[in-house]
């Protein structure tokens, strides 16, 4: 359908700019629902909301000639309501006056939580659904120009991943979706008809006092009360003392007269505990606000002390060193340079200057050095030799529920011990603490990642490198590079005894020795911890839970849940318990179930309307579920892939994000210029999938060899190596829409739907298969579904 | 249900009223005698004794009367199937089990549920214990009727209401105002008026009335704080569950013999080995 250059102009600004705003509105979404709730709560709410791209395309599919007479009027009305109903969602969902009060915890209890879910699941849904109908309707009617539109599409969201990044920075969580709201309605004002000025005039003015209203009065987020920070603030006289938004979250400080920290602190320990300031990122523990000055340092009774009981050393790296626990106690053994290495920006802010007299300006003190990057990419560049490297303590006093099980954790992987260990100087350790858990997981994965790695690194006899001590509560390993002295050895023995600990990896240590303090009911564990050590991989591969070393392939260091071992969970610790075990993997997976029966309905239900058998409709299925499954499995891979590389989580999360759909845009721009034909289809997605098996194979290895270089270097190689399947997986789509144009119209709608369900369904298969199988096999299985689209789209041409 | 509990609530700040001038001879009333022993709390005295005797009185009757057949029934049940079958033999803990209405601990909501053998919520992130590990605590710390215990984190005051019924006096301390008020109420009007109910921070225990047979600590903290083990007395036990809220993964046993300390780990549920040799 023909259309003014004036009109496309204003259209294509539009649709950009909603695409900015719905983009916007899932990363602030993601925020402010982390900071309410949890990360795996804010993913399966984001993704079911997401449904309402697919929503929308079933709607156009059902009723396209309905939307269609009605362009003019639906178009600016669904980006105007989209806009307002931003700011009103999250009021409905996360404001002390929520109608659907739903917490996470709660879940497996109550089971009137199940309607708050689905409550809080239709407000979210709502914005995405009427801003994908206004995108879905404009790339119906002008299918024949859906290259030019879909790059407004993509760069539109490119544009909005960087610009919710650079508002987080400036505005608290809580003022972000009437921000994005804004530029979604002035998308839709933009493209009020002359006709219509006075009826959408009125919409538009109505949805902007909305969001200017949630700007200026905005509301207080009701965090959940299972949360560390709503239990801490219950304490009695307990206040947020500072306060920093940004991109990793908002950070807050509290100051309790009851807060204590102490972790597993030994039982011979006989004086105060002093209270102390603690920060809390998106609601959840941080660190407490150490002071350095203390003579005694509380950790020196705690069971990481051990590296400082085996040596002296002199140079220590603490890698994530958080809120600088672990580099107060390396000061007060009189280190000589101690390099703490921490990502969160706003965090070392704080300690630098408002918390600097709480922590006697600890990381002021001459000894001590900041870096403000991620540790491996602080690792991989650092030429500097150390005597200790340290981390923070693994998994949770009680545990985490599960709830990190999808957090990829590059500290704990082989590869990533493996570079500490090429670190350390000649008397060097390294040194980890975990919390003890029941069943028994992260000390044993803990352990069997080290062993792994001490192997790998030509260390023929382990045992004779690694010793261990645990207390009533944790237990703390050191892997040192000369085998351990008897004058080492001699030393922990004697501090164990001052300090109430039990050794429990120590060469040519008794079995009476290891349980005098502090009993286990399951004394298996010592046998399990003898097997990791002996390197038995039938006994790690056959245990109950997954303690398989983490790799970079597949960083999910708590990820403990085996599948084929759920039955038996369940019966041991009962239907109350059980969600409780790993609940992280649990919601997702449930996340995944329901979006997928969702997603098939949204799917079919165009099909009933206009039959199931008529005129291919399992190419248009086929072709568009390939789309997107591929799309989605690689851009969630690279993005992985380059935070790990660029050192910086947040930045290289938008970068990577905005270059992906940046590049996808300008190939779809110039898509249009090409003739769409079944072969042009094939020989594009092909190419994808050729490109995509070749990033599977030799991805890593390429980054691995070029990490070390400087930031603008790797910047531009990512660009590189971002940018060219992007571009080209910009053009199957577009491509897709006019072949349907010339030959199935009626599809068009059912395209956009069947891309929409599928683009959700993908990014949480994505996650869960590369808890399963890595991040190769993930890749492969785009390149399969690109080879799928490859295929039966040359095999279009005789039909 | 809901209304019935309404009524029951009237009906038994009626009773408490009622009880507390009429000192007749009502403790033998309750026909299992549960702990029908007379216990002191503090000072002693005739006039003492017999205002507590009278306090106990009202408390069987209170409890008497905020209990229904179905509750009780359930109650039965749960002891029967999730407590004695899993192994908790004390006579004691179990008749505690028994008489303790724990659809009086929980909130509203929850109050169909209070019978089943899981935790719940009670607000500011805290939870009712699941029966179970109640029991199995109890018992660990082997309460003696003339122990005097210390609890740190009263929460809803089922746990102390749980002790109460077998020790000499339960002192109980709650740091979140709200809970300690709440908890303080509602064993007050149980009955419960030998549990001593502090609002203040658990660390530093409860010194004026230190030394104690047995510490529970129902509010685990990362670390556990001096003063608690100053507390204890030579001999003594202290219990504290491990886990976060729903899950407690293990329990921690501290001894304490002549200064002396050891901790063991026990292990509520009993799992088999991790792993399986093909």
């Amino acid at each position: 359908m023909p259309h003014s250059d004036l009109l496309m102009n204003r259209l294509t600004t539009a649709l950009a700019l909603v695409s900015t705003g719905l983009i916007g509105f899932q990363l602030v979404l993601m925020q402010l629902l982390s900071v309410v709730q949890w990360y795996h709560f804010a993913y399966m709410v984001i993704s079911v909301a997401l449904l309402g791209f697919g929503a929308a395309g079933t709607v156009l599919s059902l009723a396209r000639g309905w939307f269609l007479r009605r362009f003019h009027m639906v178009v600016p009305l669904a980006m105007i309501g989209c806009g307002a109903a931003m700011p009103l969602a999250a009021w409905l969902a996360a404001s002390e006056h929520a109608v659907a009060r739903f917490d996470s915890y709660l879940l497996f209890v109550d089971p009137g939580q199940f309607g708050s879910l689905i409550l809080t699941y239709l407000l979210f849904f709502i914005p995405f659904f009427l801003g994908a109908l206004a995108i879905g309707l404009i790339l119906v009617r002008y299918s024949r120009e859906a290259g030019t539109y879909y790059f407004a599409n993509l760069l539109g969201s490119g544009v909005g991943a960087l610009f919710a990044l650079a508002l987080m920075w400036v505005m608290k969580p809580v003022l972000l979706p009437p921000a994005v709201g804004l530029i979604a309605v002035a998308g839709g004002v933009l493209v009020i008809p002359r006709r219509y000025r006075r009826r959408l005039g009125t919409a538009g003015v109505t949805a902007l006092l909305i969001c200017v209203w949630f700007f200026l009065r905005p509301f207080e987020l009701q965090q959940s009360q299972f949360k560390d920070l709503s239990k801490t603030l219950d304490l009695p006289d307990a206040e947020i003392v500072l306060e920093r938004s940004s991109p990793y979250g908002l950070v807050q400080v509290v100051s309790a007269p009851a807060l204590r920290h102490a972790p597993g602190l030994s039982l011979s320990y006989r004086g105060d505990i002093p209270v102390e300031k603690a920060v809390f990122n998106n609601g959840n523990w941080y660190g407490p606000v150490t002071a350095a000055a203390d003579s005694v340092h509380l950790l020196d009774y705690s069971t990481s002390v051990l590296p400082y009981v085996v040596g002296r050393p002199r140079m220590v790296l603490d890698l994530h060193a958080r809120t600088g626990s672990n580099v107060a106690q390396a000061v007060t053994h009189g280190a000589e340079a101690v390099t703490a290495v921490e990502p969160h920006e706003s965090v070392l802010s704080l300690l630098r200057r408002e918390l600097a007299p709480d922590t006697d300006s600890l990381l002021h003190h001459p000894a001590v050095t900041v870096r403000a990057e991620e540790p491996r990419t602080y690792l991989a560049a650092t030429r500097d030799s150390f005597a200790l490297i340290t981390q923070p303590i693994v998994g949770a006093f009680g545990g985490t529920l599960g709830l990190f099980a999808l957090r990829e954790e590059y500290g704990l992987t082989v590869e990533a011990f493996g570079e500490m260990w090429r670190r350390l100087a000649a008397d060097g350790m390294i040194s980890v603490t975990s919390w003890m858990d029941y069943p028994y997981r992260n000390p044993m994965k803990l352990l069997a990642t080290l062993v792994r790695m001490l192997r790998d690194a030509g260390v023929e006899a382990p045992e004779n490198h690694l010793a261990a001590w645990r207390s009533w509560g944790t237990v703390t390993f050191v892997a040192t590079r000369a085998p351990l002295g008897d004058e080492a050895l001699t030393g922990i023995r004697e501090a164990a005894r001052e300090l109430s600990f039990d050794p429990l990896l120590l060469p040519g240590l008794r079995p009476e020795e290891r349980m005098r303090y502090n009993v286990l009911q399951d004394t298996n564990f010592f046998a399990y911890i003898d097997r990791i050590v002996a390197g038995d991989r039938g006994f790690i591969e056959r245990y109950d839970f997954d303690i398989q070393p983490a790799t970079d392939n597949d960083p999910y260091f708590s990820q403990f849940l085996k599948w084929k071992t759920v039955p038996r969970l369940f019966d041991e610790v009962g239907p109350e318990s059980f969600p409780f075990l790993e609940l992280g993997t649990l919601i997702t997976a449930a996340a995944f179930v329901q979006i997928f029966f969702a997603a098939i309905l949204l799917i079919i239900l165009p099909l009933f309307r206009h039959g199931w058998a008529r005129g291919g409709r399992v190419w248009t299925l086929l072709y568009f579920s390939g789309l997107g499954i591929g799309y989605l499995f690689l851009e969630m891979v690279l993005i992985q892939r380059f935070v790990l590389y660029l050192g910086h989580p947040i930045y290289a999360v938008a970068a990577v994000l905005a270059a992906i759909l940046i590049f996808s845009g300008v190939g779809s721009s110039i898509s249009q210029r090409l003739h769409v034909n079944p072969m042009s289809l094939a020989t594009v997605a092909g190419a994808v999938a050729l490109l995509i098996a070749l990033y599977a194979l030799f991805l890593m290895p390429v980054l691995r060899a070029t990490i070390s270089q400087p930031l603008l270097w790797k910047a531009l190689l990512a660009l590189m190596i971002v940018g060219a399947p992007a571009f080209l997986m910009g053009m199957p789509f577009p491509f897709g829409l006019r072949f349907l144009t010339q030959r199935r119209r009626s599809h068009v709608p059912w395209a956009w739907a069947i891309n929409g369900c599928l683009s959700v369904v993908s990014s949480v298969l994505a996650a869960l298969l590369a808890v399963q199988i890595g991040f190769v096999a993930v890749m492969l299985i785009a390149a399969g579904a690109y080879g799928v689209v490859a295929v039966i789209s040359a095999a279009a041409r005789g039909t | 249900m809901r209304n019935v509990l309404h009524i029951t609530k009237l009906l038994l700040s009626v009773a408490v009223m009622l009880s507390a001038a009429c000192t007749s001879d009502l403790r033998n009333s309750d026909s299992d005698g549960a702990g029908s022993e007379l216990r002191t709390a503090e000072g002693t005295g005739v006039a003492g004794d017999a205002h507590r005797q009278a306090e106990r009185s009202a408390g069987e009757v209170a409890r008497a009367m905020a209990d229904t057949a179905d509750f009780r029934e359930e109650r039965l049940e749960l002891v029967r199937r999730h407590i004695a079958a899993r192994g908790i033999e004390d006579p004691r803990v179990l008749e505690s089990m028994r008489s303790v209405p724990r659809h009086q601990f929980v909130p509203e909501g929850y109050v169909e549920q209070a019978y089943e053998n899981r935790p719940l919520p009670i607000g500011h992130g805290q939870t009712i214990s699941q029966p179970y590990i109640v029991a199995y605590m109890t018992a660990l710390v082997e309460p003696d009727s003339s122990d005097r215990v210390l609890e740190v984190g009263t929460g809803s005051g089922y746990q102390a209401a749980i002790l109460a019924e077998i020790v000499e006096a339960v002192f109980t301390v709650e740091i979140i105002p709200e809970l300690a008020r709440t908890a303080r109420d509602r064993l007050r009007q149980l009955g419960y008026g030998d549990v001593h109910v502090k609002q203040a921070d658990g660390y530093f225990g409860w010194e004026e009335h230190a030394p104690f047979d047995a510490i529970v600590v129902t509010a685990a903290a990362e670390h556990i704080p001096p003063p608690l083990i100053d507390q204890l007395k030579d001999g003594g036990r202290m219990i504290i569950p491990v886990g976060s809220p729903f899950r407690t993964q293990t329990l921690m046993l501290v001894e304490k013999r002549a200064d002396d300390l050891s901790t063991r780990s026990l292990v509520p549920v009993r799992f088999v080995p991790f792993t399986r040799d093909e």
